[in-house]
């Protein structure tokens, strides 16, 4: 070690495991102070070596607060980590990997960490005890809002986000394995040893970057080595082996249905910059079997300022000593209730540090204690003094003991998380005083170790290995013979005891939420006996530790209120996640533009070229309009657009429209069943427009179906409906009609297809079908449909079809011609001056002709609602049909399609407003209809609409009023046909 | 939740979309005296169970098959798997 | 009368980009038509297959290669092969309806997908961060092909060999396609 660095890291006592690393030293700055650690700190660890016990101030009450742990766990060292848009608040120090340059800072503090101005809550703490929120901020009711929330928002409260968009991306990802080994302590490696000699496939995750669990952090050997060692071994040998994964800095934060995991990696969280890499990286992860490994975690003893930094968990001192060379204090006091903890003070003693006192409740010494050591039996620590640290410690008989850390065991809960993510209810078992996995574990999950309550070494190592073996041969594989590593079995005798009475002095339960022992009191004293009840009223065990290291002490507490035991009591269950998973990670990379696939028709790059703008219609691209040089308004773009192809003819790109391809011998049978209106009898050759009905008899999608032989037929849907309409007709196929020849397949991403419409599109066509085919009006009428050339010998097909109520076409061609196409048929159209036109001018076109889109067909609609009740055929069964009969839907007073223009043709009319009879109130009672859709039409001049009115058809000529509560408009308007131009369709068959 | 495909094993739930009560299949006869009546209780009246329900899924992001799935609604658990097909055929109610 | 010619285009212009340890590259030399089996109509089509083709039809997930005109048989369901094969032909239906007559129901679907091969030995760390088949080795075996989804885009995935992939998705979303695998790349290598 560098004599420099060794100075100012005044606890760094040994190398621990940090071995070679130590030859050079990384700096940090904390608080703006700098420091310098090793590889393979913690930033956790390196603020303890370098002698920083405050690191943090209390959510609630502002108090001082230090390391506690050395885990997951940790409930007060939260710091906020980088800076800019990389700060990341609420970061445990902990788990932080230390590297050089590492910037973090304290957070909830107002002033300096160490005289924090938000300090003042600790004295107005009588006011501030459980339930604070519900009791003191209550009146003036106004006030809450304005003046409470705010103010308690701003002073309680974690880290602070930085507002800055995050700089660094994410990633998810799909991983499957026979095994799942989750936790990679002496149980999951001897588990994955096993599992792996067997032959399966063998995932093994931890949250640690260095694997071993608690053979790092303590003194036991194993298969003859140090136990560290054994664990250094086995991971080398388990990533020698191609049918292992081992992943370090991976959290399994989640157990789903089926042997589904979620897990979190930590990629680049380690390094100074992510180097343009995804920082974490969001696994779902497939296992056959799994193996929960995750060890326990130690609870701490209640007692009065038990939360004063220095104030810290033995087994986490123990770590810190062995794994990574620094003592948390140097006169270290235990207080225990169980043997464990008399481990932590002989290892520190091993390494030179003064023991002060030992403290064990129980009244029988379990080991011999370190030379030097103040021994206590059947006592406890009933007080702490020191302001920004411990300084000296009270104990039961009255005496003052100095010490700078106190290391407190009241013994080790069992990580049974991930166990109650499908429900599964943990156990109480009495001789550790703890809970243990419940019966009903997620399907495929198996425990072993620590987290299964076997918390001494040499049976958690056998457990994993048993596990291992069984739970490969479930899945097929014969288990290896070799034996689990050999090892001993600790004492680890505890004796239940959870807080000491504190009198006046406040007793902490939860460190992260301050919630205290009388908190609990209270809270059970005021009505609140469901231990959920009690979590909601003292937020105990929520944020980002959600009670590791709290909820059993605290359940302890409330089963003294009660007189009941604890498990009579109750427990909270674990939801997911584990360990908290930032939004970024949940996100991936579906941010931006890549939050959901863009779908682009061939001729979207020349609609680009030309500057249309688009729309979004479902994943779609759309061009809306194309706006032409001096062109001030969308309108004046779709009003050329719609005139000019009125007038001469338009192009409009309606690859989008979904096709499907129908083959097979009963493919007009099945159309019959699937559409409302007959279909059977359509001649190859033709083209009919199709309504279909969902099964209550309401209109469910239309479109155009053409017949290209006795066993071809081409159907359009709408862009929108295309892949639920290819769902409802396979669900028709396989469910309800098996036994037709039918076969379909979606053909809406082969074709290319462009409507050219207006009066001039017969004569642009004419210029590109090849000559074999005649397409004028007598050889190819109004539906008809063939398969024909154009442009020498490229194949098309052509449909006669028209949305727009002009003479019109629709082609097709495979699409990788389509963008050829298009520019073709503008080139071959600039003689009749020829228009490209978007959805808007489409749109207009079909609501100046009346007929029904999307705004129509909402769902709430039935055929009879269109107008078009005697399509619906009566002489066959089809989807639709009966329910459609039903008497309500049939009344002499049903809404009907008809169309609507403004009394005063000035008037914008607009979609959504409701028609009211004129001289009544706008009420619900006098509600007679809506407006469903509106445009301005260039060729009559003013806003014409089309909706649904009752008993609409009988009523043409009729004034009513279109009253818009919305927008504020209340306008008189005519009830016309909804077939504003054109009503007797001349124009499309012309 | 993973549905075990009979053609293609195992696959994510996320590759099907849900229908609900396989009973959907038995479209009632529309010539039966009673066919209104038949018609509402096949669409609106569906049983609620708590426990081994067959249902619906359709594997559109595969291989476009129909599915009637046994999943127990109150652990998930995953029974059985047929093609609808397989089933309308067999059970007959095709019209 | 026409005097306008159509020129074709491929979804991604013939992309090809080579990175370490994987080269991503546009497929457009292969024609891609379904055929499905007519109700009753199995052994039929099996005949007319392995007359012309010398192959059996594949199960759902299987693919069966055969050196007439370069094909590949994938079985995509029950009742439905999708027939890989090199061709120029622009009506490649023409070409199938000729060698199994009407013993089956085609479409084409050349124009439908983007094709890209996926080659190198980092093929499948890639695919890892966007496909949720199981593609081991030992499970997803050389000729195995599925369909499922990509980044929400419906995809076939067909194991070529050891570590050749060939990908398809909707040729309207060929560029966010080609974008979740480039990022994939640029993610993991």
């Amino acid at each position: 070690m560098k004599m420099t660095s060794q100075i100012q890291q005044v606890n760094r006592v040994s190398q621990g495991l940090l071995n070679n690393n130590t030859e050079q030293s990384l700096s940090f700055e904390f608080n703006g102070k700098s420091m310098t650690g090793y590889a393979g700190d913690t930033l956790a660890s390196a603020l303890l070596a370098n002698g920083e016990k405050l690191v943090a101030r209390s959510f609630k009450y502002h108090r001082p607060r230090g390391i506690f742990s050395a885990g997951s766990e940790e409930p007060n060292a939260l710091v906020e980590l980088r800076k800019g848009a990389y700060q990341e608040p609420n970061t445990r120090a902990t788990i932080i990997e230390l590297f050089d340059g590492l910037e973090a800072k304290s957070q909830n503090y107002r002033g300096s960490l160490k005289y924090d101005l938000m300090a003042i809550n600790d004295r107005l703490s009588p006011f501030l005890s459980a339930g604070f929120y519900y009791k003191t901020f209550m009146w003036p009711k106004a006030f809450w809002e304005k003046l409470y929330e705010p103010i308690i928002r701003s002073s309680a409260g974690l880290g602070r986000l930085s507002a800055i968009e995050d700089g660094d991306s994410y990633d998810k990802g799909f991983l499957h394995c026979d095994l799942l080994i989750i936790g990679a302590g002496p149980a999951g490696l001897a588990a994955a040893l096993q599992a792996s000699r067997s032959g399966a496939k063998v995932l093994v995750a931890d949250e640690d970057f260095l694997l071993g669990g608690r053979l790092n952090a303590e003194n036991h050997g194993v298969a003859g080595a140090a136990g560290h060692e054994w664990a250094a071994s086995t991971v080398a040998e388990l990533n020698s082996l191609p049918n292992v994964r081992i992943m370090p800095r991976t959290s399994i934060y989640g157990s789903f249905d089926h042997g589904i995991y979620g897990a979190l990696e930590r990629k680049t969280d380690h390094l100074a910059s992510s180097g343009g890499k995804p920082r974490q990286v969001l696994w779902r992860i497939y296992s056959k079997q799994a193996l929960l490994c995750a060890g326990s975690t130690e609870r701490p003893i209640a007692f009065a300022n038990n939360d004063r930094p220095g104030v810290m968990l033995a087994g986490s001192v123990r770590t810190y000593v062995n794994r990574y060379g620094v003592t948390a204090g140097q006169k270290v006091a235990v207080f225990t209730n169980n043997d464990d903890g008399w481990r932590t003070a002989v290892d520190l003693s091993d390494k030179g540090v003064e023991i002060s006192a030992i403290i064990d409740t129980r009244d029988k010494a379990p080991l011999a204690a370190p030379k030097g050591a103040a021994v206590m039996m059947g006592g406890s620590v009933i007080n702490t003094a020191g302001r920004h640290g411990i300084r000296e410690i009270t104990l039961s008989n009255g005496q003052k003991v100095p010490t700078d850390c106190l290391a407190v065991s009241g013994g080790w809960n069992p990580n049974v998380h991930l166990t109650c993510h499908q429900r599964g209810k943990p156990e109480w078992q009495d001789d550790i005083s703890a809970f243990v996995p419940g019966h009903a574990l997620p399907v495929g999950m198996q425990v072993a170790g620590a987290a299964n309550g076997t918390l001494t070494l040499a049976s958690a190592l056998a457990e994993g290995h048993a596990k291992a073996s069984e739970m490969v041969s479930n899945i097929g594989y014969t288990p290896s013979n070799s034996l689990a590593p050999d090892s001993n079995d600790e004492s680890c005798a505890v004796s239940a005891f959870w807080y000491v009475d504190s009198g006046k002095d406040r007793a902490w339960l939860d460190l992260q939420n301050d919630v205290t022992v009388k908190d609990i009191k209270l809270s059970h004293q005021e009505g609140f006996r469901s231990v959920e009840h009690l979590k909601r009223y003292t937020t105990l065990g929520m944020a980002t530790d959600q009670g590791k290291t709290s909820n059993v002490n605290a359940l302890a507490v409330m089963a003294d209120c009660t007189g009941k035991t604890i498990p009579e009591t109750g427990t909270t269950i674990f939801r997911p996640p584990y360990t908290p998973v930032a939004i970024g990670a949940l996100a991936g990379r579906a941010r931006g533009k890549d939050f959901r696939p863009t779908r682009l028709t061939p001729s979207h790059r020349w609609a680009e070229a030309q500057g249309a703008v688009f729309v979004e219609t479902g994943m779609w691209l759309r061009a809306q309009w194309f706006p032409q040089a001096g062109e001030t308004t969308w309108r004046e773009s779709v009003d050329r657009e719609v005139i000019q192809t009125r007038k001469s003819v338009g192009i409009c790109d309606v690859t989008t429209l979904g096709k499907i391809d129908i083959q097979g011998r009963d493919a007009a049978a099945f159309l019959n069943k699937i559409y409302a209106n007959a279909f059977a009898k359509l001649p190859v050759g033709k083209v009919r427009y199709g309504l279909m009905l969902r099964e209550d008899g309401i209109a469910m999608d239309d479109g155009t179906t053409a017949r290209f032989s006795d066993t071809h037929f081409v159907m359009t849907t709408t862009t929108a409906n295309a892949v639920s309409v290819f769902r409802h007709m396979e669900f028709a196929r396989q469910c309800l009609w098996p036994d037709l020849d039918v076969q379909l397949l979606s053909a809406t991403e082969q074709f290319a297809q462009y409507a050219v419409a207006g009066p001039n599109s017969r004569k642009l066509l004419q210029k590109i079908v090849d000559a074999d085919y005649a397409i004028d009006n007598e050889s190819f009428p109004f539906m008809a449909c063939a398969e024909i050339t154009v442009c020498n010998g490229i194949p098309a097909r052509l449909f006669r079809i028209s949305f727009s109520g002009e003479l019109a076409y629709e082609i097709a061609v495979p699409a990788r011609y389509g963008d050829s196409l298009f520019r073709v048929l503008m080139e071959a159209g600039q003689e009749y001056d020829v228009v490209p036109y978007g959805t808007e001018a489409l749109g207009v076109m079909r609501i100046e002709k009346g007929h029904a889109a999307g705004n129509e067909l909402n769902g709430q609609i039935t055929a009879q609602n269109l107008g078009m009740g005697r399509l619906v055929s009566k002489k066959k069964d089809c989807i639709g049909n009966k329910l459609s009969e039903r008497s309500a839907l049939n009344t002499d007073n049903i809404v009907e399609l008809v169309g609507f223009r403004p009394v005063d043709v000035t008037e914008m009319l607009s979609s959504g407003a409701h028609f009211i009879a004129i001289g009544a109130e706008a009420s619900t009672e006098n509600d007679q209809g809506w407006m469903s859709s509106v445009c301005y039409s260039p060729e009559l001049k003013m806003s014409v609409g089309i909706g649904f009115i009752q008993n609409g058809s009988q009523r043409l000529g009729e004034k009513v009023r279109a009253v818009d509560l919305v927008r504020g408009k209340d306008i008189e308007v005519e009830i016309t046909s909804a077939h504003h131009v054109d009503p007797e369709g001349e124009r499309l068959r012309g | 939740m993973i549905i075990n495909h009979p053609l293609l094993g195992p696959r994510d739930a996320s590759e099907f979309v849900y229908l609900g009560d396989a009973a959907l299949m038995k479209r009632p006869d529309w010539q039966a005296d009673d066919a209104a009546q038949q018609f509402y209780e096949y669409l609106y009246l569906r049983d609620n169970i708590a426990g081994q329900h067959r249902e619906l899924w359709y594997h559109e992001q595969g291989d476009r098959s129909w599915l009637v799935v046994t999943r127990n609604t109150e652990t998930h658990e995953i029974t059985a798997v047929e093609l609808a097909r397989d089933v309308a055929t067999r059970e007959g109610h095709a019209v | 009368m026409a005097n306008y010619t159509l020129t074709a285009s491929s979804p991604l212009a013939g992309l090809q980009q080579e990175y370490q340890g994987v080269t991503l590259a546009e497929v457009t030399n292969k024609a891609l038509v379904s055929i499905s089996v007519p109700l009753g109509g199995e052994t039929a089509l099996q005949t007319a297959v392995t007359a012309t083709y010398g192959v059996t039809l594949p199960v759902t997930g299987k693919s069966s290669k055969t050196s007439v005109d370069n094909a590949l048989f994938a079985g995509m369901s029950r009742d439905q092969c999708w027939l890989f094969f090199e061709t120029d032909n622009i009506r490649p239906v023409n070409i199938i309806t000729e060698k199994l007559g009407a013993s089956g129901y085609y479409t084409d679907q050349s124009d439908s997908w983007v094709m890209l091969s996926l080659a190198g030995e980092k093929s499948r760390d890639v695919l890892e961060r966007i496909c949720p088949i199981n593609l081991d080795p030992d499970v997803f075996l050389i000729g195995d092909v599925a369909r499922t989804s990509m980044e929400h885009m419906g995809s076939i995935i067909l194991r070529e060999s050891e570590h050749n992939y060939l990908l398809c998705s909707a040729r309207s979303s060929a560029n966010s396609f080609v974008h979740a695998i480039e990022l994939s790349i640029k993610n993991v290598i």
